[in-house]
């Protein structure tokens, strides 16, 4: 991918929404001023920030599930890394979106954040989506909570490239984990359709699938992918895949991609120190097309978006 | 006006404040958030004979209040150093050391020898937590005889440059680890590296790191690593008059103003970096306001303050 784009720093930001999707996933909007505005507004999809969480308070223990009991007493060091569903900038504030789901003792403190607290975070951190406007159709793969830099790629889409068709294939292991704010079940069909709200206000149908059929077509994304584009065939060199999800969601749609030679980005996910290049702990196996060198590249730094073809899976 | 001026084994640095080897890679990625050349010096990433990839991953895990890490030496290799990443780090006007590590005592003395002659380099670190691959993977660090040889090999292929070893704290007595590297000729010593630790996976009943086992940093590890330093300090440093380059787990100017009351000449910020890159800034500004607060002029005055 590219070089670094964006200068990157360190941002105090205030919290404007932090509220609940559903049964899993939250929604948290932080408000950026002056120079983070200025820096965060150019910020791709795909690049990240690394939130310091570490200051905040735990929720009441009551509120805390009791699968998370154990773990909620361990004192938490280290940033945590989201990308983000969506940039807004009006005038000279930015709005962040980032979309989580508690995992545990970091993303549990994250869940007390309310209007107006301030948080610390760092970034925008490591290398976008590259998108190109002679595409004729991209292709998203968004597995569970993959889905956020995809959201915000659909809009980046939408306003770069008109010319460029865009359509989702959004996969979770059953309807509860599909991370998305309002699902239209009875418009789920074996077509491309408005599905999904974050997706269809960029224009952006959706084809759903869950392992256990909960919801859409019942087995994985990448095979519901791999059938679609059997009896759809688009142009290969008019299109392109973007994958966010687990790993072997991305390796498979890597071979997926290679099969029906599209072209394919991978967002990858790796635990991360820092995400600033200093740690070297989130490396990611990496192949180079002419030489057939191998090596390590920094998943934070040289990614988190790979061509998937590059990565040695 | 307080002087933050020390002298560190002959060299006169502008503050007592380190960023420690392998959380300030080669101070490329650290100049995005801050002037490098604020530090008083920092420590280049480990530096091998060869390139090497490093470990699988996972490679990082984090703890309660600390981390662990098995990064594996993942580096560019000497010449390639000396090529690429020295006529960058000529920029900064911060004195800077370069750690270096090996497999045999060959391979340091021939990262020795080549370093030696590129005169922007203030020093070396000598890892010393290292496996010795000839001697049935024993660390180096834990054994007095090796770390002596050890020691010795390099001081005599080193040049002028000023030999810092870094102890690790994985040993029965670490005095008895300084006073080898001391009698041996290191001019500086560097404590104290990663404890050996391993974190393990309940549910697949699999260590977390891909390694098995990292070194465990952080503030985790701060009450100990003061501990150490009092004691090489009274028992080693002080006698010898050697400096210590001291740290583990140092988050603000607090914690390190108490390592430098337990003996030490300056400060190494590792793991904080990675939270806060600019740490070791805030960190000289702290320096600086304690100082006034308690009316030291100088702050090599802090030095083995302890009463």
């Amino acid at each position: 991918m590219a070089e670094t784009q964006f200068q990157k720093a360190i941002f105090t930001a205030s919290v404007s929404y932090n509220k609940a999707i559903g049964k899993h996933f939250f929604n948290l909007r932080l408000e950026l001023n002056g120079s983070a505005a200025e820096i965060f507004r150019k910020a791709l999809p795909g690049q990240f920030t690394e939130l310091d969480l570490s200051r905040l308070a735990l929720p009441a223990e009551e509120q805390i599930p009791d699968e998370l009991s154990e773990c909620s007493q361990r004192q938490i060091l280290l940033r945590r890394p989201f990308s983000f569903t969506n940039i807004e900038y009006s005038g000279s504030k930015v709005i962040l979106e980032i979309l989580y789901c508690v995992l545990g003792p970091a993303t549990l403190r994250m869940k007390t954040l309310k209007p107006s607290d301030k948080i610390n975070l760092i970034g925008p951190l490591g290398n976008g989506f590259k998108i190109s406007s002679d595409k004729k159709l991209a292709i998203l793969v968004a597995g569970g909570m993959g889905a956020p830099p995809l959201q915000h790629l659909a809009k980046e889409l939408k306003d770069k490239c008109p010319g460029t068709e865009t359509i989702v294939f959004a996969g979770a292991k059953n309807i509860s984990q599909l991370p998305y704010y309002d699902i239209k079940l009875e418009k789920i069909s074996q077509e491309p359709a408005f599905v999904l709200d974050e997706f269809a206000k960029h224009n952006v149908k959706a084809l759903i699938s869950t392992d256990d059929g909960s919801a859409g077509f019942k087995g994985f994304v990448t095979e519901m992918l791999k059938n679609w584009l059997k009896s759809k065939k688009p142009d290969s060199g008019k299109t392109i895949i973007y994958a966010c999800g687990p790993e072997a969601m991305m390796s498979s749609a890597a071979a997926i991609s290679s099969e029906f030679n599209i072209p394919c980005q991978v967002s990858l996910e790796r635990l991360m120190a820092c995400g600033t290049g200093l740690c070297q702990g989130c490396a990611v196996r990496y192949i180079n097309k002419q030489t057939k060198e191998t090596g390590y590249k920094l998943c934070c730094k040289d990614g988190p978006v790979f061509w998937a073809d590059e990565v040695v899976w | 006006m307080i002087d933050l001026t020390v002298n560190f084994a002959g060299l006169k640095l502008k503050n007592p404040v380190f960023t420690a080897s392998g959380t300030c890679g080669y101070a490329d990625e650290l100049a995005d958030f801050m002037d490098v050349n604020q530090l008083g010096a920092f420590i280049t990433k480990s530096i091998t004979l060869h390139k090497r990839d490093g470990n699988s991953v996972p490679r990082v895990v984090e703890t309660d209040s600390g981390m662990l890490n098995a990064i594996g030496l993942a580096n560019i290799g000497v010449d390639k150093f000396i090529a690429e990443k020295i006529p960058l780090i000529r920029q900064y006007n911060t004195p800077f050391f370069v750690n270096i590590a090996g497999q045999t005592i060959e391979e340091y003395v021939a990262v020795a020898q080549k370093l030696a002659n590129c005169e922007e380099i203030a020093g070396l670190e000598l890892n010393i937590s290292c496996p010795n691959v000839k001697k049935g993977g024993i660390t180096f660090g834990t054994d007095p005889k090796l770390v002596s040889e050890i020691t010795s090999a390099i001081k005599k292929n080193a040049g002028k440059k000023i030999l810092m070893v870094k102890l690790t704290p994985s040993v029965t007595d670490i005095s008895t680890i300084a006073s080898a590297a001391i009698e041996a000729g290191a001019n500086a010593l560097s404590m104290i590296n990663t404890f050996t630790a391993m974190v393990i996976d309940i549910e697949t009943r699999q260590a977390v790191l891909a390694n098995r086992t990292g070194g465990l940093s952080g503030p985790a590890i701060k009450p100990i690593a003061v501990y150490l330093t009092n004691k090489v300090y009274n028992e080693v440093a002080k006698p010898a008059n050697i400096p210590i380059l001291a740290g583990g787990g140092i988050k603000n100017a607090s914690d390190a103003i108490e390592f430098i009351i337990a003996g030490a000449t300056a400060v190494s910020i590792g793991t904080a970096s990675f939270i806060y890159p600019d740490s070791a800034i805030k960190i000289i500004d702290g320096l600086k306001k304690y100082c006034q607060r308690h009316k030291i002029a100088k702050i090599s005055e802090l030095t083995g303050s302890l009463k």
